[in-house]
């Protein structure tokens, strides 16, 4: 199955948040939606989940027009919030209900996932009784329960411990191993690059990088090295404007063109006392960085 | 049509897991029991202390300055009085203020001539007739000394003054003196439990919006099922618990009526005609549906809980004036007057003010016919409307969206 936005246009008064977004996601795979706050993340989601039309351009389901009859759609939104004061059992049950399932088929999909999120003994208690930690798990089975096509995951990982993070972990790759769309939108990039093997970086209401994450590392142009050095001075002098400083004894290298790496590999391996060198290649967080900074603080100025 | 009946079920559910809902129930058809039941308790009471009496009722003490007069005026004053036990005393001014205070007298009268005495009583009661009574008691004896010294004998003097005049009564239309009680009450009911619940589906959904269960709930559910389920589902709870006080009302009544015989309030309260409950039922659903999605609509519009009370505010005075409005042409009589008539017809204030029209006075079948139309098309076009500024107004956090912003979003939308 993929699910693709294609073209959409939404704005809000006289603001245009999102701009001609387009991006895939497809089934057995997690896809990261990224975007500094404002971007336009949350009401691409909402536009998905049909909380509100596009002004214009399409949602699809493998090239037609999604039906939310037919696709079932499970969203954690960022911010986290049931019904205080009620049972645990009536709200999961009641929000999987909504979705379109039976009661009795309810009760049962809500059991299994307190037990497999070890939550079984709260089933019976008022939610505003638990940890916030424990009241996040409560709320990924809102998304869960349903069993849906297509889970929304918005932040999942805020606010969990390492334990709760790794049981987590491993409910999005049994999710992913299902053959489910996984959508993440999250700031911490470790948990993307973890898990997405595509993403799309939105700015200014557009994704303004989109594809597989591993292509895109592969395809930045492989122009600068980094060297580690106990005695950069030297290098420093030798190279001028060319090399930067980094951090933990770390030097960068800018060459003029790819084509050069080979030699100046070798002319730093034979000439300086180097402990490390390699080529450069951007993590996420670079990447992001690179593509949101700009325009978002233009964005602002503006 | 699913989504919404989950919804209605889950909220009702709600409102009889409510301890404050079911308590209050509790208590009102615990009070009407008691109300009810008292005559029969009551009865019980005097029963077991019949031989007595006598001696419970108050004492009246009556001083006539003449002798002669004396024994007509203990007749009369114990005929006048039979509530009182009459007691004729020679005792002097300051021992019968005494035997009042002490409390071996109620009250007293000291009778100088026949046409002037002075009325001792320890509390003067905002009810108390007593001096009207012995006012005609004494003009009675007056009048029949004067007639029989000008020779018209005894007898044909008291028949003169007794005279009975005969008097019919055919009212055409409504018996506003009968139909009174029921009314009254039943305009209170539509005005609490239309405040109380519309008020509580405003908070229910600013709660909802202020836990961000709304997050979830814009994304699982068509707002529109969210308003009409909410709305429908405290509809029917103030619905039960009108039902509940009514009916054990008339029940427990039906019970104790025999022991209830004589009281005219009570009679006149529970002689409401079914056709009168019917139109209730109308204008208690139609009118609760117009405020509460007003509630809905404007608790949707609240980021904070304590913001409610302020937003709600305009409706809420909205619905007090128009209450203010019923009650006073009630209270004075007038149902009919122009303003009444034009509230029956402006879906915020018809549901009280044709109710009391119809209750109240003659109201031809089409202009009723008319009111309840035009209630039911508001009713709609304002659920629609307020389900649109639900959907708008459940993803507006932080500052409550000014009125003008809220409508060109809804318009867009």
């Amino acid at each position: 199955m993929i699910l693709e936005l294609q073209d959409i246009n939404k704005s809000f008064g006289r603001k245009q948040v999102l701009n001609g977004l387009s991006f895939q996601a497809e089934s057995g795979n997690a896809f990261g939606l990224l975007g500094r706050n404002g971007a336009g993340k949350t009401t691409s989601i909402r536009i998905l989940m049909n909380v509100f039309p596009a002004d214009s351009g399409q949602v699809l389901i493998d090239g037609r027009p999604i039906d939310y009859k037919k696709t079932q759609i499970g969203y954690l939104p960022e911010e986290r919030g049931l019904y205080p004061k009620k049972l645990i059992i009536d709200q999961l049950v009641y929000f999987a209900e909504l979705k379109g399932i039976g009661h009795k088929d309810a009760v049962k999909s809500v059991d299994y996932w307190l037990e497999r999120l070890g939550m079984s003994e709260y089933r019976n208690k008022r939610l505003d009784t638990l940890s916030k930690g424990n009241q996040q798990k409560i709320q990924l089975i809102t998304a869960l329960a349903h069993n849906p096509d297509i889970i929304i995951l918005d932040e999942p990982f805020s606010g969990l411990d390492p334990v709760n993070a790794m049981l987590l972990k491993d409910v999005v790759k049994e999710q992913i191993a299902q053959n489910k769309i996984v959508l993440f939108s999250s700031h911490q990039m470790n948990y993307i690059e973890e898990f997405c093997s595509n993403i799309a970086i939105l700015n200014s209401g557009r994704a303004v990088l989109h594809g597989n994450l591993h292509d895109i590392k592969r395809n930045y142009v492989r122009d600068r090295l980094i060297v580690r050095t106990e005695y950069p001075e030297k290098i420093i002098a030798d190279f001028g404007e060319n090399c930067t400083r980094g951090e933990n004894c770390t030097l960068f290298i800018q060459l003029t063109a790819p084509e050069e790496k080979k030699s100046i590999m070798k002319q730093l391996a034979a000439a300086y006392d180097i402990d490390e060198l390699s080529v450069f290649e951007p993590s996420l967080n670079d990447i992001f960085v690179e593509y949101t900074h700009d325009t978002a603080d233009k964005e602002d100025r503006s | 049509m699913t989504q919404f009946r989950k919804i209605l079920k889950f909220e009702l559910k709600y409102y009889f897991k409510n301890k404050i809902f079911v308590g209050i129930t509790l208590f009102l058809v615990l009070a009407i029991a008691a109300v009810m039941f008292f005559p029969r308790a009551a009865g019980i009471f005097r029963d077991s202390r019949k031989s007595d009496t006598a001696s419970e009722l108050s004492v009246m003490l009556v001083k006539a300055d003449s002798p002669e007069q004396t024994p007509l005026i203990e007749d009369a004053f114990k005929e006048a009085f039979p509530e009182y036990h009459v007691q004729i005393t020679s005792k002097d001014a300051s021992s019968i203020r005494k035997s009042i205070t002490s409390g071996k007298a109620e009250c007293a009268f000291i009778i100088n001539g026949m046409t002037s005495y002075t009325y001792y009583v320890d509390n003067l009661s905002m009810y108390d007739q007593n001096t009207a009574i012995a006012d005609g008691v004494l003009q009675n004896i007056y009048r029949i000394n004067a007639m029989v010294s000008s020779g018209i004998p005894v007898e044909q003097a008291g028949s003169i003054m007794s005279v009975q005049i005969e008097n019919h009564v055919e009212s055409l239309g409504k018996d506003q003196m009968q139909n009174y009680w029921y009314t009254y009450i039943m305009i209170f009911a539509l005005y609490m439990v239309i405040l109380l619940y519309g008020q509580m589906v405003a908070s229910n959904v600013a709660s909802e919006k202020s836990s961000r269960a709304m997050e979830l709930l814009i994304t699982s559910a068509k707002p529109a099922a969210m308003m009409f389920g909410k709305v429908i589902a405290s509809c029917l709870a103030g619905l039960i618990q009108l039902i509940a006080v009514f009916g054990s009302a008339i029940l427990f009544y039906s019970l104790n009526k025999e022991y209830w015989g004589g009281n005219p309030i009570a009679a006149s309260i529970f002689d409401m005609p079914p056709g009168l409950l019917v139109y209730m039922l109308i204008f208690f659903v139609l009118g609760f549906f117009i405020y509460a999605f007003l509630y809905g609509a404007i608790g949707s519009t609240a980021s904070k809980l304590e913001d409610i009370n302020t937003s709600v505010m305009p409706v809420t005075l909205l619905f007090v004036i128009s209450f203010v409005v019923v009650m006073y042409s009630f209270a004075s009589g007038d149902v009919d007057n122009l303003l009444m008539k034009i509230c029956s017809y402006v879906p915020f204030t018809s549901s009280m003010a044709m109710f009391t029209r119809i209750a109240m006075s003659t109201v031809p079948w089409y202009a009723a016919a008319a009111s309840i139309a035009i209630l039911i098309g508001s009713a709609a076009g304002i659920g629609v409307l307020s389900a649109k500024i639900y959907r708008v107004g459940v993803l507006l956090y932080g500052t409550t969206p000014k009125f003008r912003s809220i409508i060109k979003a809804v318009w867009k939308a």
